[in-house]
């Protein structure tokens, strides 16, 4: 039987009401015994109607609890005598004591339950914080990875650094190419272009034997951005393409150039 | 610290107590439960003195046939709850007060006991009223017929012609939204 469905048809409650037959009530409570989800659904019904009869509690006549203690005593069969008087003494004692024992332990677990309570809500919090830290701390962290990985190829003198000017097109603009000759690599360090529309890409282009040769598109980004290994270029520039890049440069669109 | 909710180490003390004939016992769960079980026999039955002499045989009740109860079918106060409940709707079929009680207005009835000796009010200090008032009116009657009134679920059928399986849905219906006003969780 679906579990869903069994909940859902509201046996449950009509077993918390006792309103099943013997044979029914038998079924639910060996489907409580299988199915955990059941039994947590029976235990919140059993709370829901338990809360309800406590806000909606009227308090009885006090001479009740006097004439129900007094009804006890006299149907109290009498005790058993015990083989030695010493040994009945003793054993009122051990229950008075007992008794009492098991009143403060059961006022303890309450008041330590509610503690526990308050204590697991503040660990929740605490944890919660916890994770974002962790979180920002792996932010920051992977921000220093790239600035040192960017400081790598900045100081190494087998890069060389191209200074790409602005052309007429974009005033004040401005990017840096590092290459290395010998490896080929090629890093671009943007730092001023304009803002794109989402239809366009920067594209990077290597001036070789006089032939522009497409080296990446890019987008605004900080820090060095990796770009396609370039050989025996002369020059470098940047034009507005549409985004994914062409195959042939919009010369009319560029913004930055420079020579090696 | 809230007597309404039991930890499962006390209810089993008080269980254990009370099968050890130990009268301390009896005393602490009149002393914790009477008022949530007189509560619903009260309004059930719509009388004070049979609810009295209902709530003292539910108290005998509890003592005497405590080895009866089994604390893995259930919690301690369903038991005593329903064990209350059982008696007071003997009570009305026997006396046949319940013809007349059925024929009159329900939402009077049911609120009309609520006057001057409340001590446990709901939890924020709102009455009965407004604490039904939350649930939704097919949600709000069904619970009435069940809990204030002790109809059985076909009796409401019987008397209401609404279907058996609508009033189990609308009872559980009913029983979840008091869930969130009343915080179970």
């Amino acid at each position: 039987m679906n579990i869903e469905e069994y909940i859902s048809s509201g046996i449950l409650e009509s077993y918390v009401l006792d309103e099943l037959p013997p044979e029914e009530r038998r079924e639910v409570e060996s489907m409580s015994e299988k199915h955990p989800e059941i039994k947590r659904e029976l235990e919140k019904i059993e709370l829901s109607i338990e809360k309800l009869a406590f806000s909606t509690a009227i308090s009885p006549d006090a001479a009740i609890k006097e004439a129900v203690l007094k009804a006890v005593d006299n149907k109290q069969p009498p005790m058993q005598i015990t083989h030695d008087k010493r040994e009945s003494g003793w054993l009122k004692y051990a229950v008075a004591a007992s008794v009492t024992i098991a009143l403060v332990t059961s006022y303890l677990a309450f008041d330590y339950y509610g503690k526990w309570r308050n204590t697991e809500s503040e660990l929740s919090t605490l944890i919660a914080q916890n994770q974002q830290v962790a979180q920002d701390y792996n932010v920051v962290n992977q921000r220093l990875d790239q600035i040192e990985n960017d400081l790598k190829v900045i100081n190494n003198p087998a890069y060389q650094r191209v200074t790409l000017n602005a052309t007429e097109n974009a005033a004040g603009a401005l990017a840096h190419v590092y290459w290395n000759k010998t490896s080929e690599e090629v890093y671009l360090s943007i730092q001023n272009l304009k803002e794109l529309s989402e239809s366009q890409q920067y594209q990077l282009w290597a001036i070789i034997d006089g032939k522009p040769v497409d080296a990446g598109v890019f987008d605004l980004e900080n820090g060095l951005l990796k770009m396609k290994n370039i050989a025996g270029a002369a020059a470098f520039a940047v034009t507005i393409e549409p985004k994914g890049g062409s195959i042939n440069p919009s010369l009319e669109t560029m913004q930055v150039v420079g020579n090696v | 610290m809230s007597p309404g909710i039991t930890g499962v180490l006390e209810q089993n003390q008080i269980v254990n107590l009370l099968k050890q004939r130990d009268k301390s016992a009896l005393a602490y769960l009149y002393d914790h439960y009477s008022a949530a079980i007189y509560g619903n026999v009260l309004r059930i039955l719509g009388d004070e003195d049979v609810a009295k002499e209902v709530l003292q045989d539910a108290f005998m009740k509890y003592w005497d046939k405590i080895d009866s109860f089994d604390s893995s079918k259930g919690r301690l106060f369903t038991w005593m709850l329903n064990l209350a409940r059982n008696l007071a709707i003997d009570k009305l079929r026997s006396k046949e007060i319940k013809k007349v009680q059925k024929t009159d207005d329900l939402a009077d009835n049911v609120y009309n006991v609520e006057s001057g000796n409340l001590i446990h009010q709901s939890i924020d200090g709102s009455g009965v009223k407004e604490l039904m008032n939350n649930l939704r009116e097919e949600e709000r009657n069904i619970l009435e017929f069940v809990y204030f009134k002790g109809y059985t679920q076909s009796e409401i059928t019987e008397e209401t012609g609404i279907p058996l399986g609508t009033v189990k849905t609308r009872l559980r219906m009913a029983l979840k939204s008091l869930r969130s006003i009343l915080r179970v969780e």
